[in-house]
């Protein structure tokens, strides 16, 4: 007889699952690799490879959850373990005065596998190390620049999820990133700039297409422009954002109120809740009609785009805020009865084997407008352009934000002119959307990803993409990121 | 609940199996150095939101890392596998990582044997407490919240695990370390209510005394009034204080000090603080979460961080450490911060001392702002209150902060003293309750 498979194992949970009585079950089998490069100040500080392998159960019973996982995938440990799960269940049930109901879905039987180009796994770890070591020197060529650091990243999930509704799902998912930055000093200052390749389900192509080499130089310029730039001066500005910056903005105050568990109260203890409570579904002005937040897990590429959530529910598209008013939630299979819903919109991930699925922002991205970068930025007569991502913060409800940027230009006139430094804006998420008065073109569109979003009790990191075209904000409110101002 | 708390768990990583992990990965490596951590964990969380479980879960992950060298050149690689098979594997990824590497200029070899003092990291009544024990805590705070018609969200959380080092220069390291988490938010309309806790011991989570707290919290929090952003005399609770602190904690790195990206460049052995507060590392301190040794092997030390506001250490990689001919690197993982002189003799006393103040819970989503001169901001969260004439008059909305520690803790009116804090952004620390002249509230929230 030889070594039980995946199916092996999840057949034998399902079994337990379907005998014990409870209304739900599934088990996810997961095998995650992770490759993880480090530079730092011209040399290669670590290199790391990862192999998690693990199963996680899930059980409704009576209306309680209960979840058990192990990394020991074993013919005795799978047993226990579903047993565990099972167990907890009946204790979660014991006291329930509202019962978990789930949302109907089809059953699924198929297989996703991310398509790419060139395997990272399959590059020589020499040409990786090779690319840091030449990214770091050209940073650390720059005169003023006086620290660096460089990373590569891929992580490949081989994945079996199998429901007791029959759903059974395989899965071969691949992302990658790239990233560094320059940190430079200027009396008794110091300020650094980073260049992002996206995060995306892409192959090594993701990086030989970045431009990875070529953008150091300009980025050690810039990061000693920076450090030698102005501080700004507090007041009124508009801000022309680029989709860099965007995505951190979207995610913050459009992202993570959207989520409709958080709206729910699921984590008032931690994560925080929402402004966007259920009663503004649908009535809520949120933004301008300038404003459309489309939240599309079909998108090819985009980290959230994984063909089924971990409540094995399809991938959708779906609009969270039409023409400025808010219309729609991000949801899982528990909480979308909760508002009428029918379905789930799929947005049930667990980052691992040993973490139990919740709700996470999908891939919101900024519907592209009509106009380009230099009509957004030529009428604008006081304002600043901000690139990328710097400090960041909000409040619990995701009313009020401050945000920094990674690189800033004064505006000035309709052109965009010198570089300033300590550039920090804040405001309410409301009023800064409506303040939205044009939003560029498809040609302008990019997309970030984050793979380190924190929500849950144990945490856990959520992987999205967002997208969006360049977008300006009227009349905003900055201050100077220094001392106080 | 049925009786999963009876059943037996699953049997840890000891140290005999440790030994024995430790010394198949050294005997098939071929390369100049392997170094071998452990870390083997089994634990849960049930969590709780509008006064119902919303989640239960229990998790045993095991975690094996060896890192081998070559030369100057390393490799890391780690499996969740530990058959023999698995393991010989691990290495061979490791090897074959090691041999391609550039040469890191800053390697150095494992550390040699070490000794260590006994740390009381681990408890028993936490390494038997299971699912069943973590619902009756938590049933236990939702009914105390049921019975006031408030609801409650939060977590309690135990876990136990087994952590070990060793490597092919006779670096031997083990130990157990158990970990009770507790915490809760109250809400009582619009109106919130926080308290936390972690402990080594289960038992000592006063999940009702802090229930209770919390509940105080939310009554007191309602209908808040709206206070203009500027300067105020504050109050800050050790959960506020603790939220500050880990920002300075974070921030002392010796490489970026020694290459001016540090807040601290050039403060080496100078006045940074009030010259009446004090930090220190406690590791053998009960009410911390102190550990016998680091990720490398190396002993947790007894230490002084800041003494009578003058900063004193910095924390040190090996390398740095060497190369400033740093002896002992000193660690920082159970900090106690306290302030010289008469202390109030209970954060009561303190409000009833202070003629106009605002009093903050916690902080919220702190971030750095300027790295060079520490400006942080953040959100006050679950219980913003003015103090008047020595009373609580009235909650207020939160405010947003723009603030550096470094200056708000540069004078320090009164003080209460250490007292345990833990947030959901920070470790455990002995921190006290203090009266600062000065903070500076940048904005106000809706709320």
């Amino acid at each position: 007889m030889g070594a039980p498979s995946w199916d092996d194992f999840a057949d034998l949970a399902l079994k337990r699952l379907a005998a014990s009585g409870a209304e739900y079950g599934d088990i996810r089998i997961v095998h995650s690799t992770t490759q993880t490069i480090r530079g730092e100040d011209r040399r290669i500080a670590s290199i790391r490879d990862n192999d998690d392998v693990g199963f996680g159960v899930r059980v409704l019973y009576h209306g309680g959850w209960g979840f058990a996982a192990s990394s020991i995938l074993s013919h005795e440990e799978v047993p226990r373990v579903t047993e565990l799960a099972i167990d907890i269940a009946r204790g979660s049930a014991s006291i329930a005065v509202e019962k978990v109901v789930l949302a109907r879905e089809p059953v699924h039987r198929d297989r996703v596998v991310t398509p790419v180009r060139i395997d990272p796994f399959t590059v020589p770890l020499r040409q990786k190390t090779e690319l840091l070591l030449a990214t770091m020197e050209l940073l650390q060529a720059q005169s003023g620049v006086v620290r660096s650091s460089a990373g590569l990243w891929v992580c490949r999930d081989h994945k079996l999820f199998a429901s007791i509704e029959g759903t059974r799902l395989e899965f071969d998912l691949l992302a990658s990133s790239g990233d560094y930055t320059a940190t430079a000093l200027h009396e008794g200052r110091f300020a650094s700039r980073s260049f992002n390749t996206p995060q995306l389900r892409r192959g090594y192509e993701l990086i030989e297409e970045a431009d990875f080499l070529g953008q150091a130089p300009r980025v050690a310029r810039e990061a000693v422009e920076k450090v030698r730039a102005p501080s700004v001066e507090a007041g009124l500005y508009d801000l022309v954002l680029d989709p860099e910056h965007l995505s951190l903005t979207m995610h913050e105050s459009c992202g993570h109120p959207s989520e409709l568990d958080r709206a729910l109260g699921y984590e008032a203890n931690y994560a925080g809740t929402s402004f966007l409570t259920t009663d503004k579904l649908g009535t809520f002005r949120y933004g301008s009609p300038h404003v459309n937040l489309v939240a599309d897990n079909t998108e090819p590429e985009t980290l959230a785009a994984t063909g089924y959530d971990d409540d094995g529910v399809a991938c959708q598209k779906w609009d969270i805020v039409r023409e400025g008013l808010f219309v729609g939630y991000c949801t899982n299979r528990e909480v979308a009865p909760r508002i009428g819903a029918a379905r789930s919109r799929g947005s049930n991930r667990a980052d691992g084997w040993g973490t139990v699925p919740i709700v996470r922002i999908a891939n919101i991205g900024l519907e592209p407008g009509r106009a380009t970068l230099d009509q957004l930025i030529g009428d604008v007569k006081r304002g600043i352009y901000i690139e990328g991502h710097g400090s960041y913060s909000i409040d619990q409800r995701r009313y009020n934000f401050q945000f920094g940027g990674d690189a800033f230009w004064l505006i000035e006139n309709g052109r965009r002119t010198h570089m300033l430094r300590d550039v920090i804006y804040h405001g309410i998420t409301p009023e800064f959307w409506n303040s939205c008065d044009g939003v560029a073109d498809r040609s302008h569109r990019q997309r970030y990803g984050f793979i380190t979003c924190g929500k849950g009790q144990p945490g856990q990191s959520g992987w999205m993409t967002h997208a969006a075209s360049h977008a300006r904000f009227r009349n905003i409110q900055v201050i100077r990121g220094e001392g106080r101002s | 609940m049925t009786a999963t708390g009876a059943k037996p768990w699953p049997k840890m990583t000891g140290r005999e199996e440790f030994h024995f992990i430790a010394e198949l990965v050294m005997k098939c490596s071929t390369a100049d150095h392997t170094q071998v951590t452990l870390h083997d964990q089994d634990g849960g969380t049930t969590r709780f939101a509008n006064n119902q479980i919303i989640q239960n879960v229990n998790t045993r992950r095991g975690n094996v890392a060896v890192t081998v060298a070559f030369g100057a050149r390393q490799g890391t690689a780690t499996t969740t596998d530990f058959t023999a098979g698995s393991l010989r594997e691990t290495v061979k990824r490791a090897e074959a990582i090691a041999r391609v590497s550039p040469e890191d200029p800053e390697y150095l070899p494992p550390a040699g044997p070490q000794a260590y003092h006994p740390c009381p990291t681990a408890r028993s009544e936490t390494v038997k407490a299971g699912p069943a024990v973590r619902l009756e805590y938590a049933n236990e705070a939702i009914g105390q919240c049921r019975m006031e018609n408030m609801s409650a969200a939060g977590i309690v959380s135990s876990s136990r695990a087994t952590v070990g080092v060793a490597a092919d220069s006779g670096l031997l390291a083990f130990e157990e370390r158990t970990e009770a988490r507790f915490s809760i938010t109250v809400q009582a309309g619009d109106a919130t209510g926080w308290a936390s806790a972690a402990h080594r011991s289960i038992d000592r989570l006063k999940v009702q005394e802090r229930t209770l707290s919390a509940i105080h919290k939310a009554t007191l929090g309602a209908e808040p009034h709206e206070l203009p952003p500027g300067c105020y005399r504050v109050i800050l609770e050790p959960a506020a204080v603790a939220g500050l602190w880990s920002w300075i904690i974070w921030m002392l790195d010796a490489k970026s000090y020694l290459k001016g990206t540090s807040p601290f460049a050039g403060k080496l052995k100078k006045r940074i603080l009030d010259k009446r507060l004090s930090l220190e590392n406690c590791p053998g301190q009960a009410d911390l979460l102190g550990v016998g040794f680091t990720a490398e092997g190396l002993p947790s030390t007894t230490s002084q961080w800041i003494h009578q506001g003058v900063l004193q250490q910095l924390v040190y990689d090996r390398f740095t450490a060497q190369a400033q001919q740093i002896p002992t690197i000193p660690t920082i993982e159970a900090p106690r911060l306290s302030v010289e002189g008469a202390a109030a003799s209970s954060l009561a006393q303190l409000i009833k001392s202070t003629d106009r103040a605002v009093l903050v819970t916690n902080f919220w989503y702190l971030r750095p702002v300027n790295p060079t001169d520490l400006t942080l901001t953040g959100m006050t969260r679950d219980g913003t209150f003015l103090v008047e004439k020595g009373e609580i008059v009235s909650a207020v909305k939160n405010f947003r902060f723009h603030e550096s520690p470094l200056h708000a803790f540069q004078r320090v009116e009164a003080w209460t003293s250490p007292m345990e804090a833990v947030t959901s952004e920070t470790g455990k620390m002995l921190v006290p309750a203090v009266v600062l002249p000065e903070f500076h509230f940048s904005s106000v929230t809706r709320f």
